[in-house]
């Protein structure tokens, strides 16, 4: 959808998170509502929209049931009974998924297609399933956690070109700032340091003021050697290690490197960047090797990393820095061209969740079939055989829950343009067969999500059967206190 | 809007490098400041440009270098833009877009295509914000407009009357009155889904907004951008809106900024709209408020080298008035006295330097930041709170060998006392466009003595003192808001014979205003410092009051509420000679 927020700015986006964080909501219910949408984005990387439905419809079926007559204190005692039934019905439901030091690379990209698909058209999504896929196998560690940090997302504007890459190295968001610097190297030492090569008058004389100006000149005199004694320091490492050959040297700092500095280093071949943003330094060690530096005494070969290409590449007044093939890269770079803002924005929001559905799957060690089989055949477990364990009006609570589950393949073919009555009856047909079937939404025909690769996340799938009946009771019961208050009001 | 184009750069002299300042602005009410600075600046390039400007302004001796940066746009198009970080609450921005640009019509976003989606679409749009006659006064202009006041034909005078009334009438927005063009780097806009701005009143709403990283993350980027691009960064010159929330998001931004630009000094003027001074509702209202105002002392203050609290309950009511007529409600008009003191302090740190070999002086007391700061916060007490005063206009040189009128500084810091007699206080004096008797701008030798005399003259003097000179003066741009007295002229001397009570006069009358502000680290100060630290103590340190609960909801534990209260606390002592005050006789 479209929506343009108060200043005429305009915001596209498929990304139920995204639309919640730029509304300015003003209802209590539909902000606790909102809230948790959000956080169940922010621990598992998607099922907002889920979420948001699913509270949705729990409330609209409990509506329903308190016209009737029932108190809300049911309907809670319901939703509890049936959110444990359906979390343990998950466990029954789920797919495992065998991750090793070889993890099954089809099934991860069964996962990151049916994520990217809910956000981006069939064709773009399909070619960022790959990409996807090959960020996170990259940066996994055996025996770490995965850290999508490690995965830097960058986006540059182009007039023409609709184009996502996997960069497996780094990009950085700038480059030299010396004209006499190699705007292309090969065979690269990648020295990452955190050193200030730039003078500070505070260095040495805080708390003192000159007394004339031959004393000034002396203690800028004396300062400017210190800067450059540093600068000195790792030309000489340069030339240690290059001397005689074809390789490149390049310094990539997180503090500042002033014009003189510079100079010395654009004299020696070097290749300099200053300012790199903290992150970076840790992306830029577990992509090329080394150690970042915090000092330039003791610095040894065995500090410096490794990058077979650096170059620039410049548009406009921004410059992008490559540092690519390097030789066991940890941490790499997604790089997405577009021609606009939004069209970057939409991308940005779906790779971020493709990553996460991939990082969840190695995690998770499980997926769920997805297209709405998952629903359908845990409604029909609720209603089979958990409703009737359930003594009295409880079960009316089991009953709002199950219905309420069906929202998702109603949102599924609502979204399709197809009649949701029909679908509902169809699939349920299947499932009573003994099928597990979700929709084919292109043909609103029953489907075999395990023949389609349709795979949903266990963990957000989990999220969702949880968080939704929480906030959905907190909900009826705040409800129902100020019912009893209003029916306590005496006319007097 | 007209400055698009790099100014020709005048040749920079061998022994003064140029040191850029990056700005900040966080807040509305600093935005609000920010939008009649960054207004200064622009009347400054244009005048620079025009043969038919005062010879001031020609002339000026500031390096417009260090406040802006030369760049292009992805079509090659170079421009010249405030080297700017403003940061707000989202839909502040008003009929701007964040990149700078004027932003859509709805018909522009319309036919905005979706190319990642083939599916259905939703469109929801809201009514964007009207342009009011000003900005649109700014797109209509001729290439090659005058930026002069004054205009030549009398039709055109007429149409800046309108533009001068519809801005005194209705200004919603900082954006509303800016004529600046911004970097598309420069705006931030915070999303917000449930914080309800309107209500952001105190340390603890913007927990949330803090909280998100991404959010952080993109205001850290922003600033980045500036900073990287620097050869010898002077410092950053910070502007929060510390009356509510938005102290919390400067204060988490410090302290990134502390982190990553170790060494690189931060001048944080705290700014405060009167209106915001309201009185409280109950008395958790007042206890809410009291420890609002110590929390963000104490946090703004451990992250930044010198701060300076502007912001006066009544502008109206203050000692500026014989000269000013301020509308307090109107943020349009408190916000242009804080912006023309900030301008003045700016001074110094862009003023060229005219070389030793020159006989007549350009100007005197060129100092960069970092100078500035250890001036203040080293030389006398290790106290970085500082007082700004402000003479708006500054008062004119008589003939012969007279003091300069010291009494026409008035504070813009509240809660200070009326102390003027402090031996170890520490000063830093900027005079810049002031006139002597005639109506000539008087020279900066003139200028010189006659401060020095003041000072001489002084039962107490600081202990020490630094001076700034500059022969041009505050310019006063067309959106600059009508508050000027009538007896003070075109060039703001003061008139001797005036009709009284006539209407107050705007940019349309007054061209420029002679400037003096002054930072002072004196005891002044000790009362603001003081009520904060025993605030902290009284409601949030005691056990079981209903401040510790406020301070606990706003996510402070007991240990930092120690800390925050130890940090006030050594504050207070900073003033307190050793051993002179013991509280403690155990």
């Amino acid at each position: 959808g479209g929506l343009v927020g108060g200043a005429g700015d305009i915001k596209l986006t498929k990304d139920g998170n995204t639309l919640l964080k730029e509304m300015q909501i003003q209802n209590p219910t539909a902000i606790m509502i909102a809230r948790t949408a959000v956080a169940q984005d922010d621990t598992s990387g998607d099922g907002t929209t889920s979420t948001v439905l699913f509270i949705g419809e729990l409330m609209k079926m409990s509506e329903r049931c308190i016209e009737e007559g029932t108190h809300p204190r049911f309907l809670v005692d319901g939703f509890e009974v049936a959110k444990k039934a359906t979390l343990e019905f998950l466990e029954t439901f789920k797919t495992p998924v065998v991750i090793g030091d070889q993890p099954d690379r089809e099934i991860l990209k069964m996962v990151a297609r049916t994520t990217l698909r809910t956000k981006l058209y069939e064709g773009l999504a399909d070619q960022l399933t790959d990409i996807v896929v090959n960020a996170v196998l990259c940066i996994r560690q055996s025996d770490q956690p995965i850290d999508l940090f490690m995965v830097e997302i960058m986006h540059m504007r182009h007039k023409f070109d609709v184009d996502t890459r996997l960069i497996e190295g780094l990009v950085l968001d700038h480059g030299s700032r010396h004209p006499d610097m190699k705007r292309r190297a090969e065979n690269c030492y990648i020295l990452t340091a955190n050193v200030s090569l730039e003078y500070e008058k505070s260095e040495i004389n805080a708390g003192f003021f000159y007394s004339n100006a031959e004393q000034r000149e002396k203690m800028v005199t004396a300062e400017r050697r210190q800067v450059d004694e540093r600068v000195q320091k790792i030309i000489e490492l340069k030339n240690k290690v290059c001397a005689g050959t074809d390789k490149n040297f390049v310094v990539i700092n997180q503090k500042g490197i002033d014009p003189p500095s510079l100079d010395l280093l654009a004299r020696a071949g070097i290749i300099a960047l200053r300012r790199a943003k903290r992150r970076n330094m840790e992306r830029l060690v577990l992509a090329c090797g080394g150690e970042a530096i915090n000092s330039v005494e003791g610095m040894t070969e065995d500090c410096l990393g490794w990058a077979g290409l650096v170059y620039e590449h410049v548009l406009g007044e921004e410059k992008y820095t490559f540092v690519e093939n390097v030789k066991n890269p940890h941490s790499c770079t997604i790089l997405i061209k577009g021609p606009n803002d939004h069209t970057i924005a939409q991308i940005k929001d779906a790779v971020r969740d493709g990553l996460r559905s991939v990082k969840n799957t190695v995690e998770d060690e499980a997926v769920v079939l997805g297209a709405g089989a998952f629903e359908m055949a845990a409604r029909k477990h609720l209603i089979d055989n958990v409703k009737k364990t359930v003594k009295g009006r409880a079960q009316l609570g089991v009953g709002a829950f199950a219905d309420a589950l069906l929202v998702i393949p109603k949102t599924l073919a609502e979204n399709s343009g197809l009649d949701t009555q029909d679908v509902i009856v169809s699939l349920e047909n299947e499932h009573d067969r003994g099928l597990v079937v979700g929709l084919n939404h292109n043909t609103g025909e029953p489907v075999d999500p395990e023949m389609e690769g349709i795979y949903d996340n266990y963990s957000v799938k989990r999220q969702i059967v949880n968080s939704g009946p929480i906030i959905a009771s907190q909900l009826l019961l705040v409800d129902e206190v100020i019912r009893a208050g209003r029916n306590m009001r005496k006319p007097t | 809007r007209q400055q698009l184009v790099a100014p020709p750069r005048s040749p920079r002299e061998a022994t003064g490098e140029m040191r850029e300042v990056v700005t900040v602005q966080v807040g509305g009410f600093a935005n609000f400041v920010g939008s009649h600075f960054w207004n200064f600046q622009d009347e400054l390039l244009g005048l620079a440009d025009d043969p038919a400007a005062d010879a001031a302004f020609r002339t000026a001796p500031l390096d417009m270098d260090v406040l802006y940066r030369t760049g292009e746009t992805l079509q090659g198009v170079s421009t010249y833009c405030p080297r700017l970080v403003s940061v707000g609450s989202r839909g502040s921005l008003g009929s701007l877009s964040s990149s700078g640009a004027p932003s859509l019509s709805s018909a522009a976003s319309d036919q905005l295509n979706v190319t990642t989606w083939s599916g259905n679409v939703t469109r929801s749009v809201e009514k964007p914000h009207g342009r009011n006659l000003f900005l649109q006064s700014l797109t209509e202009q001729e290439p090659n407009p005058s930026t002069s006041n004054g205009g030549n034909n009398s039709q055109k005078s007429v149409e800046d009357k309108d533009l001068v009334e519809c801005l005194e009438k209705d200004v919603n927005f900082w954006t509303d009155y800016t004529k600046v063009q911004y970097h598309p780097q420069s705006l931030y806009e915070m999303y917000g889904s449930w914080t309800d701005f309107d209500k952001f009143d105190n340390f603890g709403t913007a927990r949330e907004v803090v909280s998100e990283w991404s959010l952080m993350e993109e205001m850290n980027e922003k600033l980045r951008f500036f900073v990287e691009e620097c050869d010898h960064i002077q410092g950053i010159q910070f502007i929060v809106d510390d009356s509510g929330g938005f102290s919390s998001i400067a204060a988490t931004y410090l302290e990134n900024i502390a982190d990553d630009y170790t060494n690189t000094p931060v001048l944080l003027y705290c700014v405060r709209d009167p209106v915001t001074h309201g009185s409280s509702r109950n008395q958790r209202d007042t206890i809410t408020r009291s420890l609002h105002d110590a929390v963000s002392l104490s946090k703004l203050s451990s992250f930044c080298s010198l701060m300076v609290p502007i912001g006066l309950p009544s502008l109206s009511q203050s000692s500026l008035s014989p000269f000013l007529s301020i509308q307090d409600a109107k943020p349009f008009h408190s916000s242009a006295i804080s912006a023309a003191a900030i301008h003045s302090v700016t001074v110094p740190f862009r003023l060229q330097n005219a070389g030793p070999a020159s006989n007549i002086a350009h100007s005197s007391g060129n100092i960069d930041m970092r100078e500035l700061v250890h001036i203040i916060s080293d030389q006398g007490r290790q106290n970085m709170v500082t007082a700004l005063d402000v003479a708006m206009p500054a008062p004119s040189l008589k003939d012969g060998n007279d003091l300069w009128n010291m009494k026409s500084l008035r504070t813009l810091t509240p809660e200070i006392s009326d102390e003027e007699e402090d031996p170890y206080s520490v000063e830093s004096l900027v005079v810049h466009g002031v006139l002597r008797a005639g109506g000539h701008r008087a020279s900066i030798s003139q200028v010189k003595d006659s401060v020095y005399s003041a000072y001489e003259g002084r039962a107490t003097k600081p202990k020490f003192s630094h001076l700034s000179v500059s022969p041009c003066p505050l310019p006063i741009p067309l959106p600059f808001p009508s508050i000027f007295r009538s007896h003070i002229g075109q060039h703001g001397e003061i008139l001797s014979n005036h009709a009284e009570g006539t209407q107050p006069k705007g940019s349309l009358d007054v061209e420029s205003i002679p400037m003096a502000a002054r930072l002072r680290s004196s005891n002044a100060v000790l009362p603001f410092i003081e009520r904060r630290s025993l605030s902290l103590q009284k409601f949030g340190v005691a056990r079981g009051s209903l401040g510790t609960q406020i301070l606990r909801d706003w996510g402070f534990g007991r240990e930092e509420m120690e800390d925050m209260s130890e940090h006030l606390s050594k504050m207070v002592r900073a003033f307190h000679p050793e051993g002179g005050l013991t509280s403690d006789s155990d």
